[in-house]
This record gives structure tokens, C-alpha cells and sequence, in this order.
């Protein structure tokens, strides 16, 4: 029964059955105790010194460093990644991780090595799993586009809401309500991964937690815009399957592909059908922001993929891979692109109202269909996965064919 | 194209009205960008080449495309690039001058704020009566990328009187 863990314990949780930590603590401390030898040396000495009331002053030695050799000057934009990167010694990023320490890349780091501990689940070792070309840019720009959806979306003009007819404030809370239930997917994606990016790749963890908080603010946006339209509707089981993919993509450049490439380039294209289809200017402005956010994510995703194939030392094997992976992560897009709680309401937006959701409505559908199979595949392209031939999704949308 | 002619506004003052489609139009966008920077910078860095293309804004009808240059929150440069010109640009918006037209007038009503139907995005999402090109789809994404700032660009027309060709 042991080995059944705790998935099934976990099934019959009640808020008295929160674990005790038990077995995770003693090993917690067994690992501590042994390696006490090392941080306990460290403590012994810094205390000695301490107690003396002398100063080491050890880090005033700039030997082995590039201290006064690489002045870097801020750009007309202030003082960028780009910036403090270009001296070499800063901003070249080895191929391979050197440790699995915390140390910054460029510090004077090698004589401590051997007293630091390893990070064990610093796994991505190979830079080339996880850069893209792109990656300093678009954190920067990141951080440049942040904005509040507290105060940046117009919401005291929310009675224009209030006031559509019925079926338009349903299908729009319906869509905002399908996005709460994606969105956050592409924060959890990364974050699987973040943690087992060492810290020399310092570029793409920091890109990482900006889609982290880009998804954060979208999770926070639509579900501020359901709930404030009249509420919450229905979520969907076919999404959850794509989603279910993205976060079990057996590898980080898989789940980059379906997640960045694939659901963000789809749901790009979704959030700029959402400002054309915008009943409100309240809801143009949520779309239009987002939707930059989107595209961001999405440029990330193709530079990452295309460096990935451009970089593997056994390209044709890493592309069949990337191939046999996307013939699922389609076929399972496929699910949740013909979920009635996401087709149905563009209908209904793209039409005008139910009446014409059948007629005018699908038409519209239909057309944003060829745009995403296209856009994908041109992404698809761009990458230099050529999936032509082999995509499973249907180039026009079923009722059109 | 580039002359800049005085007319009595619809609000009836006396104003400088610009003429579209012309360098100076674009270029007294670029200028209320930079006077408006706190705003731009608001919105984050725009870096794109863009392309904005009046199908038939040219001499008997011919394209006239405005080549812009935009560099963090400001625009570094505004030419008259004919009917094209290497090297391409990131992307090109283009659409008619009735196009354009409505869209400008929609801007001018809403004081800036254009009508549902009206904004660069609506009247390009399906490629009529506008549409974005771009020979690769990851510098045709920086239309989306940048929307924000490139809406308030052109919405920035707005704040000026704008006459016909």
C-alpha cells in the first residue's frame, strides 16, 4: 500500500488531514548533518573571525575578475541587459552550465566552488535547450509593457457591459471565462521548468518569470471582466487535455512548442479576433493589451524551438522527435478548438448575436480557423519544422469543408 | 504632399490642417509622440520598422507607402518610400484611402478614441479592408506586439485637423 504514496492519500484530503512533514523532515536533516562538515566549517571560521573583531576583506581583492576592465555606459533607453552583457566577461553565455551553484556568471566564483553545495535539480544543463537569440530583448521589453489591470483598463466604464443585450454579455463572459481557465497554464509551464534552468542562463529564467506575471495579470484581467459582465461560466474539459500536454511535454523545448508556438500563437489570435469582436471599448483595451503580452511569449517560443533544432548535434532525430510530439499536442489542440465554450460565443460575437451565430457567425469562425492552422504553420516554417505535409489539423474548419 | 494648409475646424477654430496621405502627417504624429513621451513610455518600447500603405494614395492611383521608423518611445525617421523599397520593413499596414479615410474621421469623433470598428486591428484582423504583410511572421507579429503603442500612434491624429487628397 506503501507504494501507492500519496496521490490516493491526497484524494481523501480534509482540511485536518494537512501531512506533517515526518519522513521529508528526517531526511531534510540527515542531508544537513551530513554535509555540516562544509557549512559548518564556514560558520566556525566566519564566527572565529567575528569574535576577534577582525574583517576578511577577501572580496576587496579583485584578481580574477573583470572589476574596472569592462565599463559599460547605459543606451538612450537606460541601462539594458544588452548593455551590461556586451563586455564578454558578463555576457557570454557558456554552452554548457560550468556548476550547478547559485553564483553569478562572471563573479569570482571558482575558488569557492568546492565549498557551495549543488543544486540538484539544476538539470538543463546545455544552453541550447532553453536560449533563444531573442531572449535579452524581449525581457526587456517585457518589462517595459507591464501594465496594471487594476487601473489600466477603463473599468468605471463597465455599465456599457451591463448594458448588452443577453446573449453578447454571455458569449463575452463565456470567452473571458475560457481564458482563466488556459491562461494560467503558460505560468505553470515555465515555472516547471525554471527551477531546473542553473543560474548561468540567467537571460531566460528572468524571461521566464515575466510570462509568469504576464500570465498572472491575464488570469486577473478576464476574470475581473467575467465576473464583472455578471459572472463565471462554464469551463471546459477539452481544454484541460491540451493543458494537461503542455505541462507533460517530456522535454522543455516540447512543452515550448505546444505552449508558445502552438496554444499561444492560437490564443494570439484569439485575443485579436477578441479587440475585433470587442463589444465595448472596455473589452477593445483588455485584448489590445494582452495581446501584445501574447505575441511576446509567442516570438520566445519560435527563437527557442528554432535554436533548439538549429543547435542539436543530431538535428534529423531531434526534429522526428519534435514531429511525433506535435502529432499528439494537434490532435489534442483539436479537442479544445472545437469546444462548444469556445467556438459558441465567437459565433455569437462574430455574428452579432445568436441569431446570426449560425450563419454570419461560423462564417467568421471558419475564417479565423484558416488563419490560426496558417499562422501556425508558418511559425512552423520559421522554426524549420516543416509540418505541411504532416499536420493533423484540419486546414478549414469542419462546418466549412 | 508635404505642405501643411490652414482651415477652419469643425470645432471652428482656426487650425493647421495636415494632408493624408503626405510625410507630414506622419511626421506631425511622430512630433505629438515625442511631446507625449511620458505616455509612450508608459505603454514600453515600440522598436519596429513599419510600413504604413495607402493602396491608392499615390500619383493616379499608385500605392504611397510612409516608411517609419520607431526606436524605444520615439519615431527616428519618416520617409516616402514609394511603392516599396529594400530593405523590407518589419511590416506593412495597408489599406485604402477610403480606408484610411474612415478610420482617421472615426479617430477625429472619438477624440482619439476610434469606434469599435475602426481601430488598426479591427480593420486588419481578416486581411480587408486593411491588412498587414510582413515576409516573416516573426517581424509581422511586432504589429501585435507594439498595437498598443501603434494604435496611439495613429490615434494621436486625433489632436489635428486632417484633409483629403
Amino acid at each position: 500500500m506503501a507504494n501507492l504514496g500519496r496521490g490516493v492519500t491526497d484524494l481523501k484530503l480534509t482540511p485536518s488531514d494537512i501531512p506533517l512533514a515526518g519522513d521529508d523532515l528526517a531526511r531534510f536533516e540527515t542531508s544537513f548533518e551530513h554535509t555540516k562538515e562544509v557549512w559548518g566549517e564556514l560558520l566556525e571560521e566566519n564566527g572565529n573571525r567575528l569574535q576577534k573583531g577582525n574583517l576578511s576583506l577577501h572580496w576587496m581583492n579583485t584578481e580574477g575578475s573583470a572589476w574596472n576592465k569592462s565599463r559599460v555606459k547605459p543606451s538612450s533607453r537606460g541601462l539594458t541587459l544588452m548593455d551590461i552583457n556586451r563586455p564578454d566577461v558578463y555576457g557570454t553565455v557558456p554552452k554548457i552550465a560550468p556548476h550547478r551553484k547559485f553564483a553569478s556568471r562572471g563573479s569570482i566564483r571558482d575558488q569557492y566552488l568546492n565549498r557551495m553545495p549543488d543544486v540538484s535539480d539544476y538539470t538543463i544543463m546545455d544552453r541550447d535547450e532553453v536560449w533563444a537569440d531573442n531572449v535579452e530583448t524581449l525581457y526587456e521589453e517585457a518589462v517595459a509593457r507591464q501594465w496594471k489591470a487594476t487601473t489600466d483598463v477603463p473599468w468605471d466604464e463597465y455599465e456599457d457591459i451591463v448594458k448588452l443585450p443577453e446573449d453578447i454579455r454571455l458569449a463575452s463572459a463565456q470567452v473571458a471565462t475560457f481564458l482563466t481557465e488556459v491562461e494560467f497554464v503558460a505560468a505553470d509551464m515555465p515555472a516547471k521548468w525554471l527551477y531546473h534552468i542553473p543560474q548561468d542562463f540567467l537571460e531566460v529564467k528572468m524571461f521566464m518569470v515575466t510570462q509568469m506575471m504576464d500570465e498572472a495579470r491575464h488570469q486577473e484581467v478576464f476574470r475581473k471582466r467575467a465576473i464583472i459582465g455578471g459572472g463565471l461560466l462554464h469551463a471546459s474539459p477539452g481544454f484541460e487535455w491540451a493543458l494537461k500536454v503542455i505541462l507533460e511535454a517530456p522535454n522543455h523545448t516540447m512543452g515550448s512548442f505546444m505552449l508558445n508556438l502552438l496554444a499561444e500563437g492560437m490564443v494570439l489570435t484569439i485575443f485579436r479576433s477578441g479587440e475585433m469582436i470587442a463589444p465595448t471599448q472596455l473589452d477593445k483595451e483588455i485584448f489590445r493589451l494582452t495581446l501584445q503580452d501574447e505575441a511576446r511569449h509567442v516570438s520566445y517560443g519560435v527563437m527557442q524551438v528554432k535554436n533548439y533544432l538549429d543547435k542539436h548535434p543530431d538535428r534529423a532525430a531531434a526534429t522526428e522527435e519534435l514531429h511525433r510530439f506535435a502529432d499528439i499536442a494537434e490532435q489534442v489542440m483539436l479537442t479544445t478548438l472545437t469546444e462548444p465554450t469556445v467556438i459558441e460565443p465567437l459565433a455569437v460575437l462574430l455574428g452579432g448575436g445568436i441569431k446570426y451565430a449560425e450563419t454570419k457567425g461560423l462564417d467568421g469562425v471558419a475564417k479565423l480557423w484558416d488563419m490560426l492552422i496558417s499562422e501556425y504553420l508558418q511559425r512552423c516554417d520559421r522554426v524549420g519544422l516543416d509540418r505541411h505535409a504532416r499536420c493533423t489539423l484540419p486546414r478549414t474548419a469542419p462546418w466549412a469543408a | 504632399m508635404g505642405s501643411v494648409a490652414t482651415k477652419t475646424s469643425a470645432k471652428g477654430a482656426a487650425e493647421e490642417s495636415t494632408p493624408f496621405p503626405s510625410l507630414s502627417w506622419f511626421e506631425r504624429l511622430s512630433a505629438l509622440m515625442k511631446d507625449n513621451l511620458e505616455h509612450y513610455k508608459k505603454l514600453g518600447y515600440c522598436d519596429c520598422v513599419a510600413d504604413f500603405c495607402v493602396t491608392d494614395g499615390g500619383p493616379k492611383g499608385s500605392p504611397w507607402i510612409a516608411r517609419v521608423t520607431f526606436d524605444a518611445f520615439e519615431v527616428l525617421n519618416v520617409e516616402d518610400v514609394g511603392s516599396g523599397k529594400t530593405p523590407t520593413p518589419d511590416f506593412m499596414l495597408e489599406g485604402s484611402l477610403e480606408t484610411w479615410r474612415a478610420m482617421i474621421e472615426s479617430i477625429s469623433d472619438g477624440d482619439g478614441r476610434p469606434a469599435l470598428d475602426q481601430t488598426i486591428n479591427y480593420l486588419s484582423h481578416f486581411h480587408a479592408p486593411m491588412n498587414v504583410t510582413s515576409d516573416d511572421p516573426l517581424r509581422r507579429d511586432l504589429f501585435y506586439r507594439y498595437n498598443q503603442s501603434l494604435q496611439s500612434f495613429i490615434s494621436g491624429s486625433s489632436a489635428f485637423d486632417t484633409v483629403f487628397s
